[in-house]
């Protein structure tokens, strides 16, 4: 797969959709908050603050269409959580879906796992094409017919009909948790996954939704003496013992369940020491990972902080390998950031299907993504200006200080109300799903 | 001086910040209550430190160095029984309402978390808080939380607990506070109320020589607020 663009031999990135209203007056409840591929591709899942999940399907590769891959179009929707009440705490439960994580397709049906604060949920969607026709007991519309007129049997047989897409709930997975869910990872074994508050790790059955294993626990005795949180947690894609979660110190552990029941103890500990010169107030809360992903291979493993992507090798645990600067110009900016609450925006990350690039997003409705390989990195915009098929995108440049040289923009213009979050890249092209507040731009590589 | 009242007003936002993410769709996260206590605390160790720079070279400029024990994070017991002694006289003052309602203090151990820095900074509440004689360097045996060891009236003066005596003192106070919201967390907002209505309500008395004293004092109850938020948990 080709390099992140920005000249050369690299690739162009062009708009191709934009799903979503066009109202600047976004409803709470439209606010994406995920976005996943499934693993083909074909499938581009979205979730929303109002419990919502919309599923689009590339269409088939037309022949007539060789310059352009396949459109996404909705191929289904449905609620997928309704806002609860916790009684005994008096507590709303929000609808909004925090994660949702497609399993591998074993038959004709799609399922996928779809999670808001406290509960799981296990969806089938299937598809319904055709109907079965020629009961002998039932006219066509269903009224029954009277048995003594029946004098032959015939066998019904299917008929086509129109498309029709069903999501139906198999599992729920419910109660587990008594903080907040912020990830869910399939196993490779495709039979068990990991769910993760704030302080436990959860592994659960794919079958079971009566129980589930607590395996890592960090409440600490006294309350009073917490000092770290998780914030994500993931299976490693080849090793179906192994997992990783991060937490809100900047650090990644990386456990081994066949090392114990409990996995309080990690079996390695990603940590990189902090540069004192850049200490500050606020210090400890931009090094709270936000997002971790492993690369496709299993060798590398991604962490989103605030204000940086690092690549770690899982066998060096001192420091990362690589480090790329996603908006250092907002250091100098933590004060007002914090007052506007920006910065507790928790970013996402994601890796292209070959590993050599990997993608985030930023304010402005910026997002950037860093070649491993060339060390190039780019700027893109996700914006309805751009919005012709097959425009390609032009590179960004965020002007720190000093003098802005035109098509720059300078850190004072930027929108912070306009943030990408949530970004997805398809497993095996180069196309990619980016979430703006509440729509969700598609871009290509430019097909010659 | 910049630097205080920088520190000040971050303290002042997390407050803030902590006391509204309570009525948030969703309720309390832990994860940002976190934040905002850790926010809270290195703003309130700057501000300390600075304040301390400053009252030293007050009394370095009045001629009264104390050899030795200039600010190095490592705090010794004598200037704070000095410390302690005039901040006595001065707390009455800006705040008798947390002082009526709360005979148990924002203790020492309330924040004693991580940083090394902090429990021995907080002597300077104890003479006029805490019905503990006052002792220098806070030791390991007496950091345990006061209102755990008093049981249940501690706690119950402390606002943890639901008591009866209460009762006439909500009467009293419901004149004077604004309305008491019921929500997710009765008890934690019942905790972010009391203080934060105290802060509101006595704004730092501003005097010549001790404008942000009665801040400081703030200081220590609202840090205790960030404790308890994360407690309620």
């Amino acid at each position: 797969m080709a390099g992140a663009g920005g000249g050369g031999n690299d690739i162009q990135w062009c708009f191709s959709q934009v799903k979503g209203a066009v109202d600047d007056d976004v409803a709470e409840a439209d606010i994406i908050s995920t976005v996943e591929f499934n693993h083909s591709g074909e499938l581009l899942a979205t979730g929303d603050k109002g419990g919502r999940v919309v599923i689009f399907q590339q269409e088939q590769e037309n022949k007539t269409k060789s310059h352009s891959r396949g459109e996404y179009n909705v191929y289904s929707t449905f609620q997928s959580h309704e806002p609860e009440f916790d009684y005994l705490k008096s507590l709303e439960i929000e609808e909004k879906i925090n994660k949702i994580r497609w399993l591998p397709q074993k038959n004709a049906a799609q399922f996928l796992l779809s999670t808001n604060d406290k509960t799981i949920k296990l969806w089938k969607i299937s598809e319904r094409d055709k109907r079965p026709e020629g009961y002998n007991l039932k006219e066509e519309d269903g009224r029954y017919r009277d048995p003594t007129t029946v004098t032959t049997l015939r066998v019904p047989v299917f008929r086509p009909m129109d498309l029709m897409v069903e999501a139906s709930p198999r599992r729920i997975f419910a109660n587990a948790h008594t903080y907040h869910i912020n990830s869910i990872s399939i196993n490779s074994d495709y039979e068990t996954y990991l769910s993760a508050d704030d302080l436990r790790i959860n592994l659960w059955h794919l079958e079971i939704t009566d129980r589930s294993f607590n395996i890592v626990d960090i409440k600490p005795a006294n309350m009073e003496e917490l000092t770290e949180v998780i914030t994500a947690t993931e299976f490693h894609p080849n090793s179906c013992s192994t997992f990783v979660y991060s937490s809100s110190k900047g650090t990644i552990r990386l456990c081994d369940m066949r090392a114990s029941a409990l996995c309080d103890r990690h079996s390695k500990l990603f940590e990189e020491p902090e540069d004192p010169s850049n200490r500050s107030f606020f210090s400890e809360i931009i090094s709270s990972i936000s997002d971790v992903k492993f690369s496709h291979s299993g060798r590398y493993m991604m962490t989103r902080d605030y204000l940086s992507v690092k690549i770690w090798d899982l066998n060096m645990e001192n420091r990362p390998v690589e480090t790329y600067q996603v908006h250092e110009y907002l250091r100098s900016k933590l004060c007002s950031l914090y007052e506007n609450d920006c910065i507790f925006d928790k970013f996402e990350c994601c890796w292209n299907g070959s590993d050599s690039v990997v993608m985030t997003g930023s304010y402005n409705n910026f997002f950037r993504m860093f070649d491993r390989n060339t060390k190039r990195d780019i700027t893109l915009e996700a914006s309805r200006e751009n919005n012709k098929p097959r425009t390609v995108l032009k590179p960004r440049k965020v002007c720190a200080s000093g003098k802005r040289k035109k098509d720059e923009i300078s850190v004072d213009s930027l929108d912070f109300n306009k943030k990408i979050l949530h970004t997805a890249w398809h497993p095996k092209e180069n196309i990619i799903a980016v979430a703006t507040t509440n729509n969700l731009y598609i871009f290509q590589d430019k097909v010659n | 001086m910049e630097v205080q009242k920088e520190a000040q007003r971050i303290m002042t936002m997390s407050v803030w910040k902590l006391y509204h993410s309570r009525m948030q769709h969703g309720g309390l996260r832990l994860h940002r209550s976190l934040q905002l206590s850790l926010v809270m605390r290195s703003a309130r160790e700057l501000y300390l430190s600075a304040k301390l720079e400053e009252e030293e070279e007050e009394a370095a400029a009045a001629g009264e160095i104390f050899p030795g024990q200039l600010e190095t994070g490592a705090q010794t017991p004598q200037p704070h029984l000095e410390t302690g002694a005039q901040a006595s006289e001065r707390v009455p003052q800006p705040l008798p309402l947390p002082l009526e309602r709360i005979s148990v203090a924002p203790e020492p151990m309330e924040t004693q978390e991580v940083g090394g820095s902090l429990p021995t900074r907080l002597p300077l509440s104890e003479p006029a808080w805490s019905p503990v004689p006052p002792h220098g360097g806070a030791s390991k045996p007496s950091r345990k939380r006061r209102s755990s060891t008093l049981g249940k009236s501690g706690a119950a003066e402390a606002g943890l607990v639901p008591s009866k005596k209460a009762k006439l003192a909500d009467e009293e106070e419901s004149e004077r506070q604004p309305q008491r919201q019921e929500g997710p967390f009765p008890t934690l907002a019942k905790v972010l109320q009391d203080r934060f209505s105290g802060l509101i309500l006595q704004p730092p008395t501003v005097n010549a020589s001790g404008e942000a004293k009665p801040g400081c004092r703030q200081g220590d109850g609202v840090l205790s607020i960030m404790v308890r938020a994360v407690v309620a948990f």
